[in-house]
């Protein structure tokens, strides 16, 4: 199958001479159609950019990037289009993505008028009948995102809603054009805990009900695990992929001292889980800057497997294990790590 | 690191006898607004024992952040406190912290009650290098040594794990956010409160730079049995970091028990329903839910128990007759009319959801 969305090399840098920064290091996805995919790193390991590189807010500095096995930046303008409607992006921030002047309805209808997804021939009518139409399916979107009944929500503002609420819109005015492919950034981690689970379910139910594949992007291995559970995880570290495999493999029994780290650090909100977990010691506990990235390796100076010569040396190719999935670490690539 | 740091100064724990450092009676706050007064916090009763650390768990607008600030007195203008007490107890003596005038206040915060706030950056002052708070600090308490000052601040830095030389005359925008957050503590600790409050101290911080402070954390309270106090909407801080756990809804303490109980043998349906919507990392996949609706209103609350809409337990007398905290184990607390029921549920259904290998 051709994959839905294709990465090949992707670089992006910011800034210029002394002060560049390379956010995204020659990175390589395959997401096939149905897919759910997990870039999970800390901050400024290069998530973000890379999600934003995916929907197209920013072109990549080198490599390419695939829609559907065609490139991006040199599609003709119908097809970028096509691309553009079919590749959407829930931002983090709820309270920054909805305009404040506008009501749940407009920020629904506008989108829905503006790419006449539901032309007016479609149902006869002309312009009276196509505005019904978009009224109807408005109300149905709020639906499907559980903003029931729709009555109560059609004519709020943002800051009549909570934030949860407000990410339920703004996945409904995502899905207003009948995306294919969804980049959720972040979506759920401004979210109250008792909430966030029933935002993952919802997100969860639209990869099957309309067959939406779905790169999610978050800090949270928890929520990883639990949204990617039948899908893989991708670890990014200062911008490069560091280890990806299936979930399960990637939770269980991960390989680079970098996601073990991770691993063994997340908090467990469960007390006896806190007490038994294998903390990694690093060697170091800060992260270098994007400005002077280390030789080699760019986790070697923390790393507690360091092998002089060899890791600070060589950047580690990201290598098949026959668990599944690859690592960028040769050193210890064979080792199980299980981290209870 | 600890070997050199000499932390023998804190206080010991014996010295008020048995009796709690502090006490929260009946405390209510309430913010005026315009649509009407939001009622944050409604009625809450807790000591802090001496050594003990003790989680405050909940969503926004449970109150706990209000709580925090109101022990501190650092609400602002528009919020009233009252009716409650806060008493506060040191070598013997006994404060009335919400009667105490200016310059006793000031005496009290920090000194006795050190706060550190949310946002590692914004309590900084970023045209002040490090050094020059903590001597303005020290000067206002009337430490005016400030060699001694000096050295102290250095030993504290050492503690948290920073390079003294580094950290001591750097501004705050050239630490990241784990050191700023470090040296906050470090701060905090630079007059030997007897009591720490920690409102969110990992939040917004990565995943490796939250470990080294839960672990400089639980070495403050393994190591100095220091009396903290932590605010977090974050289950995984309490579970990682406190002896106590006190569940907030709605602005009153719903729950409130021992840190295993709390978290394996929950007796209110909140408590247990923020268990089952937060996944653990290790192990296999498990069935996760998340309780329906969303936080109450503060203006205008629900009748009865303030969480009976969002109750799978809820009967008609919930809607009614609002529960107070019971006595449902060994210092096990919960404010639920249907506390067995809860109970019945976690035998019959298991405390989380299913789990898939």
């Amino acid at each position: 199958m051709t994959p839905i969305i294709e990465l090949r090399n992707v670089t992006k840098h910011f800034g210029s001479g002394r002060d560049r920064v390379t956010a995204v290091d020659s990175i390589s996805l395959d997401i096939e159609p149905g897919e759910i995919v997990c870039l999970v790193g800390e901050s400024g390991c290069g998530k973000s950019t890379t999600g934003r590189m995916v929907v197209g807010l920013l072109p990549p500095s080198e490599g390419q990037i695939l829609y559907q096995g065609q490139d991006i930046a040199s599609m003709e303008k119908a097809d970028y289009q096509q691309y553009r409607r079919a590749v959407q992006i829930i931002h983090q921030d709820p309270y920054a993505s909805l305009n404040p002047t506008q009501t749940v309805r407009q920020m629904i209808v506008t989108p829905l008028l503006r790419h006449q997804t539901l032309g007016a021939s479609r149902n006869g009518g002309g312009r009276r009948g196509r505005r019904r139409n978009v009224e109807r399916r408005a109300a149905e979107l709020l639906e499907i995102v559980d903003l029931t009944p729709v009555s109560d929500f059609l004519d709020k503002y943002p800051h009549q809603l909570s934030g949860g609420q407000r990410q339920r819109v703004s996945v409904a005015r995502a899905l207003t054009v009948e995306p294919r492919f969804i980049v959720a950034d972040e979506a759920v981690s401004m979210v109250d805990v008792s909430i966030r689970v029933s935002l993952l379910n919802m997100l969860y139910r639209l990869k099957d009900e309309f067959d939406v594949t779905f790169l999610f992007i978050t800090h949270d291995l928890a929520l990883a695990k639990y949204f990617a559970w039948e899908g893989r995880i991708t670890v990014m570290y200062l911008g490069r992929i560091v280890e990806e495999g299936p979930t399960p493999r990637l939770i269980t029994d991960s390989r680079h001292p970098y996601t073990q780290a991770l691993l063994g650090a997340v908090p467990e909100a469960d007390p006896e889980l806190a007490k038994k977990k294998v903390h990694i010691e690093l060697r170091s506990a800060e992260i270098p800057s994007l400005l002077n990235l280390p030789t080699g390796c760019t986790f070697h100076p923390r790393c507690p497997y360091f092998v002089p010569g060899e890791c600070d040396l060589v950047v580690p190719p990201l290598d098949l294990i026959p668990d599944g999935g690859s690592v960028a670490c040769p050193v210890r690539m064979s080792e199980p790590g299980q981290i209870v | 690191m600890s070997q050199s740091t000499d932390l023998s100064w804190h206080q010991d724990a014996e010295e008020n006898g048995s009796r709690p450092p502090l006490s929260l009676q009946d405390v209510h706050v309430s913010y005026r607004t315009r649509k009407g007064s939001v009622q944050a916090v409604r009625g809450v009763t807790l000591d802090l024992q001496a050594g003990e650390s003790l989680a405050l768990i909940g969503e926004s607008g449970s109150g706990k952040t209000t709580l925090g600030l109101g022990i501190v007195r650092l609400l602002v203008e528009t919020a009233q406190v009252s009716p409650g007490k806060i008493i506060y107890r040191r070598d013997g003596r006994e404060l009335d912290v919400l009667s105490l005038a200016e310059g006793p206040l000031r005496e009290f915060r920090w000194r006795d009650c050190a706060m550190v706030f949310q946002s590692a950056l914004n309590a900084f002052n970023p045209v002040l290098k490090v050094w020059d708070q903590v001597w303005d600090t020290a000067k206002a308490h009337r430490w005016n040594n400030r060699e001694e000052v000096r050295e102290r601040f250095l030993d504290l830095l050492r503690f948290v794990q920073l390079d003294p030389d580094r950290v001591i005359d750097a501004y705050a925008h050239e630490l990241s956010g784990g050191m700023r957050q470090r040296a906050l503590l470090a701060i905090s600790l630079l007059l030997d409160p007897q009591i720490l409050i920690l409102d969110e101290p990992t939040t917004a911080l990565d995943i490796l730079t939250q470990r080294t402070i839960i672990d400089l954390l639980r070495r403050l309270k393994e190591d100095l049995h220091f009396t903290m106090l932590f605010i977090s909407h974050d289950l995984a801080i309490a579970a990682e970091l406190a002896d106590r756990v006190a569940t907030m809804y709605a602005g009153q303490v719903v729950e409130l028990g021992p840190v295993e109980d709390i978290f394996y043998r929950p007796r209110h349906p909140y408590s247990l329903g923020l268990i089952r919507a937060v996944p653990t990392v290790t192990g296999g996949f498990e069935e996760l839910s998340s309780i329906p609706g969303s936080p109450p209103d503060l203006i205008n609350l629900p009748t009865g128990c303030k969480f009976h809409p969002r109750c799978p337990f809820a009967s008609e007398r919930c809607s009614r007759e609002e529960p107070a905290l019971e006595k449902v184990g060994d210092n096990h607390y919960a404010a639920c009319w249907h506390t067995d029921a809860v109970q019945e549920d976690i035998e019959r259904n298991g405390l989380r959801g299913k789990r898939r290998a």
